[in-house]
C-alpha cells in the first residue's frame, strides 16, 4: 500500500545557485508587488473601492490608517470621531419629561440594537444612548461615571457588558486592539484598588480635536506614545511599527497578519492572568450598582455574550456576583445559545429576532421595576 | 507551538543555529532537547508518557535482541504493547467507553450516574505510541535490530517535526538518519523551504480559509441539501489541506536539518477506488495497520470472507485509531466496508478507470471514476465531521430527499484567497500527479521557478489574514 516517492536523492547544489533563485525571487515579488499597487491605485483613482481594495487596506498600520481618516473626514467608514467620551457626555439628554424615567444606556451597538427594540415594543419608553463601537466595558463603565450631572432619580442605567471586548479591559483606545477598524477614542483601564475599589488611569489624549493637534506636538505625541507603551496591554511594533512600509500591499498583508496574530496573543495573555479582569469586572459591576442606587437610578447589567467560544464565560464570571449582590441584570445567553451560528448576521451581531427576544426580557425587568415601586 | 505560528519558525531558527555548529553527536542531543521543549510547550506534564513509552520500548528491545525463545520474546512484545496501548486505553478511550457504557446503561431503563474524568487527551499521543511500536514489533519479528544508543531512540521516538502528527515514521528509516551523520546541502535547504512554503498555504490559505463556512454548516440545525454537500466537499479539501499541509512542514523543517521523511499523501483525491484511496491517503498509517494489524490477523491468506472479515476489523480499528467517538467507528467500518466491496468486485471486473490512460475514452472513463469516487469519500467525511449520531442521520436524509428550497445556498462562501488557493492547489497536484516527480519544479528554468515561488509567496501573504486554527490532526 506504499507510494514511494518519487523525489531523488539531493544533489549537492551550491550557495551560488541557492542565491541565484532566492533573489529572482525576491526580484519577482517586488515585481508583483509593484504591479498589484498600481492595480489598486488605479482603482481607487477610479473611485472603485470594492471588497479586493478595502481587504489590502485593511493592513494598513494603525498611524497610517488614523492619518488617512483625517485627511478624508467624509471617507466612508472612518472612525476618528466616534465614541469619544467628551462628545459622549456633551450629547447627553438632560431630564426629559419621561413618565418611568430616561433609560440611559452605556453600551455599544449590541446595547442599542436591543434598546431599539425594546423602543419599537414600548414607544413611551425613553432612551438615552451612549455607545462606542465594540466597547469595552472601561469605557462604559467610565461613561457611566462620568454622566452622573445628567442622570435624575429615576433613572434606569444600563451597562453593557461585551465578552469579546473583556480583554481590552487593559486597552486604552480601540486603536490598540481593534486592528482592521482602529477607532482612536480613548477610556481609561482600570485596576483593583487596595480599598476594594478601582483605581483608575486617564489617557492623556480625550478628544479628536487633542488627537488632531499631535502631528504639530512632537513632546505631546511622544508622552502619549509613552503612556500607550506603558499602560496599554496590546500596544506593539506589529501595529503601530515601520509607517513606510504602508506603500507596499505585500507588506501590508503581511502587516495584518502579524497584527491579527499579535492582538490574539495579547488577549490570550491577558485571559490568562496578565490582567485580573474577573475582579475588575465584579468590582465594576458592584460599584455601578451602588452608585446607582445613591443617585436613585435603577441599574441593569446588559451581559452580551458574542460568538467567539473563546471568549471568557461572562454569565459564569459575574452571575455569582450580580445575583450575590441583587443587581438587574440580562444576559444574552440566558435566552441564545451563543454556540448556535444562526443566532447571528455576518458581522457577528444578534439577529432582529434574538435583539427582539433580549428586549422583551429587558421589558419584563422595567416591569417588575414598575411593580416594585 | 504550531507551525503556523512565528513562534515556532523563532523556535526553529535557533534550533537551526546550534545545529549548524555542532558535531553529529550534538546535534542529535540539541534535537532531543528541542524535540521536549517543542511538546512540553503544550502539557510539560504529558512528558512523562513520552518518557515512559521510550524506557520501555528501549529496554523491551534490548532484552528481546537478547532473547532467543519465543515464548519470552512475545512476553516482552506483550510488556511493550501494554504500556504504549495501556496509555493509549487510559488517555484516549477511558472516558469514551466509560460514557458510552453509561448511555446504554440509562437507555435500558438501569440508572447510572455520569462519572466526570476530566481526563485531558495528550496531543500526539497515538502518533508516537505507534510509532514506537513498530519498533517493538520489528524486532520482534527480526527485521530490525534494535539501537544501543538511549538517547538516539528517545529522539526517534520524539523527533520534533514529526511528533505531533506524524507521519508515523519507521525505525528502519529514522533511526539510520538520526545515527548516521547527516549532510546539510543548500539543494536541502531549497528543497525543504518550498515544502514549508506548500504546507503553509494548505493549511493557512486553504483549510483555514474554508473552515468557517464547513463550521457554519455543520453547526447549523436545519441546512439545505446543497449546503450539506457543498460544506462535505469544502471539508473534504480542508482536511485533506489541514494534515498533509502539517505533513509538508514537517516534512520540509525535518529536510531542512538532513532528515528524510516518508510522504504521506500522493494526491489522494485522484483515486477511482477505496484501494486506490489508502495508497495515497495517509500512507503511513495505512502501511502500519497493514503491517502490523491486517497481517497479523491473516491478511488475505484465509479465504475471501477471512480477508473481508480482517479488512472490517482493520479498518474499524483504523477509524478508532482518530478518535473516541462513535462517527469515528462508523468512519472506519464504511472505509472497511468500501474496501471489502471493492476487492469483492475487483476480481471481477476490470478496475474502473485501468483502462488505456492515453485514449481519450480510457482518460474521460478515469476522470469520471475519479469524480464519482470522490463523492463516495465525500459521504465517508461527513460521517467523520458529524457532531453526533443523529447529524448523521439529519445530514443524510436532507441529502437524499430533495425538498423545498433543497437547492438553497445559505452558507458563508469561502474568502477569495482560499477559492485562488484551491484553484492553485489542482495546478500544483495535476503536475505532480502527471509529471510523477513531487518535484516537476525542479526542471522548469530558474526563472521560471522563480516567479512559481514569488506567486506562492504572495498568495500565502494574501490568505495569512484568516484566523488561524490548531491542525485538526492533532486531537488523534
Amino acid at each position: 500500500m506504499t507510494a514511494p516517492d518519487p523525489s531523488r536523492p539531493d544533489r549537492p547544489g551550491s550557495l551560488r545557485q541557492f542565491l541565484g533563485v532566492l533573489g529572482l525571487t525576491l526580484v519577482f515579488l517586488v515585481v508583483l508587488d509593484v504591479m498589484v499597487a498600481g492595480l489598486l491605485g488605479l482603482a481607487q483613482s477610479r473611485g472603485v473601492a470594492g471588497s479586493l481594495v478595502r481587504y489590502f487596506e485593511y493592513g494598513r498600520s494603525v498611524p497610517g490608517k488614523l492619518e488617512a481618516w483625517q485627511a478624508a473626514p467624509e471617507a466612508q467608514g472612518n472612525l476618528f470621531d466616534v465614541g469619544w467620551i467628551e462628545a459622549q457626555l456633551n450629547d447627553s439628554l438632560t431630564g426629559p419629561d419621561a413618565p418611568g424615567g430616561v433609560v440611559r444606556s452605556y453600551g455599544m451597538s449590541f446595547v442599542d440594537n436591543i434598546l431599539r427594540q425594546a423602543v419599537a415594543a414600548d414607544p413611551a419608553l425613553a432612551v438615552d444612548r451612549h455607545a462606542g463601537p465594540g466597547a469595552p466595558p472601561n469605557y462604559t463603565y467610565a461613561v457611566f461615571l462620568d454622566d452622573h450631572l445628567h442622570r435624575q432619580a429615576g433613572d434606569v442605567a444600563v451597562l453593557g457588558i461585551l465578552s469579546s471586548s473583556v480583554p481590552s479591559l487593559a486597552a486604552l483606545s480601540n486603536r490598540t486592539w481593534v486592528f482592521e477598524q482602529p477607532a482612536p477614542y480613548t477610556y481609561p483601564v482600570f485596576t483593583p484598588a487596595q480599598d476594594g475599589g478601582l483605581s483608575r488611569i486617564d489617557p492623556l489624549i480625550t478628544s479628536p480635536a487633542q488627537e488632531r493637534a499631535l502631528a504639530q506636538d512632537p513632546a505631546a505625541e511622544a508622552a502619549w506614545t509613552a503612556q500607550l507603551a506603558q499602560e496599554d496591554a496590546f500596544y506593539g511594533a506589529p501595529t503601530f511599527g515601520a509607517t513606510a512600509l504602508d506603500v507596499s500591499p505585500f507588506a501590508r498583508l503581511v502587516r495584518r497578519a502579524l497584527a491579527k496574530s499579535h492582538v490574539s496573543d495579547r488577549k490570550t495573555a491577558v485571559l490568562a492572568g496578565g490582567f485580573p479582569y474577573a475582579q475588575v469586572l465584579s468590582r465594576m459591576v458592584t460599584g455601578f450598582a451602588e452608585q446607582a442606587q445613591t443617585e436613585g437610578v435603577y441599574p441593569v447589567v446588559f451581559l452580551i455574550q458574542t460568538r467567539d467560544p473563546n471568549d471568557p464565560d461572562l454569565l459564569a464570571v459575574l452571575g455569582p456576583v450580580l445575583q450575590e449582590h441583587g443587581i438587574p441584570y440580562l444576559a444574552t445567553a440566558e435566552h441564545v445559545d451563543p454556540r448556535d451560528p444562526t443566532a447571528f448576521v455576518g458581522d457577528g451581531h444578534y439577529t432582529h429576532d434574538n435583539d427582539r427576544l433580549f428586549a422583551e426580557a429587558f421589558l419584563r425587568l422595567m416591569a417588575t421595576r414598575s411593580a416594585a415601586q | 507551538m504550531l507551525f503556523t505560528e512565528l513562534n515556532f519558525w523563532v523556535f526553529f531558527a535557533v534550533v537551526a543555529a546550534l545545529y549548524i555548529m555542532l558535531p553529529h553527536r550534538g546535534q542529535n542531543r540539541m534535537l532531543l532537547v528541542a524535540s521536549y521543549v517543542f511538546y512540553g510547550a503544550w502539557d510539560w506534564r504529558f512528558l512523562s508518557l513520552i518518557l515512559l513509552s521510550t524506557v520501555v520500548d528501549y529496554l523491551v528491545g534490548l532484552a528481546m535482541a537478547r532473547e532467543p525463545r519465543d515464548q519470552r520474546r512475545r512476553h516482552l512484545l506483550g510488556i511493550s504493547l501494554a504500556v504504549n496501548l495501556g496509555m493509549l486505553g487510559i488517555f484516549k478511550y477511558l472516558g469514551f467507553f466509560v460514557d458510552s457504557f453509561i448511555n446504554l446503561s440509562n437507555s435500558l431503563g438501569i440508572p447510572a450516574d455520569p462519572v466526570v474524568l476530566g481526563i485531558v487527551l495528550p496531543v500526539g499521543i497515538s502518533f508516537y505510541t505507534f510509532q514506537t511500536l513498530s519498533y517493538t514489533i520489528d524486532i520482534y519479528r527480526r527485521d530490525l535490530e534494535p539501537t544501543r544508543d538511549f538517547l538516539d531512540f528517545a529522539l526517534f521516538v520524539a523527533f520534533f517535526p514529526q511528533l505531533v502528527a506524524g507521519p508515523i515514521e519507521r525505525a528502519s528509516n529514522l533511526l539510520p538518519n538520526i545515527s548516521m551523520p547527516r549532510q546539510l546541502s543548500w539543494e536541502a535547504l531549497a528543497r525543504g523551504s518550498v515544502l514549508c512554503l506548500v504546507g503553509l498555504i494548505k493549511k493557512i490559505v486553504i483549510a483555514d480559509g474554508v473552515a468557517p463556512s464547513v463550521d457554519a454548516v455543520y453547526a447549523s440545525a436545519a441546512p439545505s441539501g446543497a449546503d450539506i454537500a457543498v460544506a462535505t466537499w469544502l471539508f473534504a479539501i480542508q482536511i485533506y489541506c489541514d494534515f498533509s499541509g502539517y505533513t509538508d512542514i514537517a516534512r520540509g523543517v525535518a529536510k531542512m536539518l538532513g532528515f528524510g521523511l516518508m510522504r504521506n499523501f500522493a494526491q489522494p483525491y485522484f483515486a477511482a477506488d477505496p484501494q486506490e484511496f489508502w495508497r495515497r491517503w495517509h500512507i503511513s498509517l495505512s502501511t502500519w495497520l497493514r503491517d502490523y494489524l491486517y497481517i497479523s490477523l491473516g491478511g488475505n491468506r484465509g479465504g475471501r470472507w477471512a480477508t473481508y472479515r480482517n479488512l472490517m476489523a482493520t479498518m474499524t480499528l483504523g477509524g478508532i485509531w482518530h478518535g473516541a467517538a462513535w462517527n469515528f467507528v462508523l468512519w472506519g467500518i464504511y472505509q472497511g466496508g468500501l474496501l471489502a466491496v471493492h476487492r469483492a468486485l475487483a476480481g471481477r471486473h476490470q478496475r474502473v478507470g485501468e483502462g488505456d490512460r492515453r485514449s481519450l475514452t480510457g482518460w474521460v472513463l478515469r476522470i469520471g471514476a475519479i469524480l464519482l469516487f470522490f463523492q463516495v469519500v465525500c459521504y465517508g467525511w461527513l460521517l467523520f465531521r458529524a457532531t453526533s449520531f443523529g447529524q448523521i442521520v439529519d445530514f443524510t436524509g436532507r441529502l437524499l430527499t430533495p425538498e423545498a428550497g433543497y437547492l438553497d445556498l445559505s452558507l458563508p462562501p469561502p474568502p477569495v484567497a482560499a477559492l485562488l488557493g484551491m484553484l492553485w492547489l489542482l495546478f500544483w497536484d495535476v503536475l505532480v500527479e502527471h509529471s510523477g516527480n513531487v518535484r516537476f519544479y525542479r526542471g522548469w528554468p530558474v526563472v521560471l521557478r522563480a516567479g512559481l515561488y514569488a506567486g506562492m509567496i504572495y498568495l500565502l501573504a494574501f490568505g495569512a489574514t484568516t484566523q488561524t486554527a490548531a491542525f485538526i490532526y492533532f486531537q488523534f
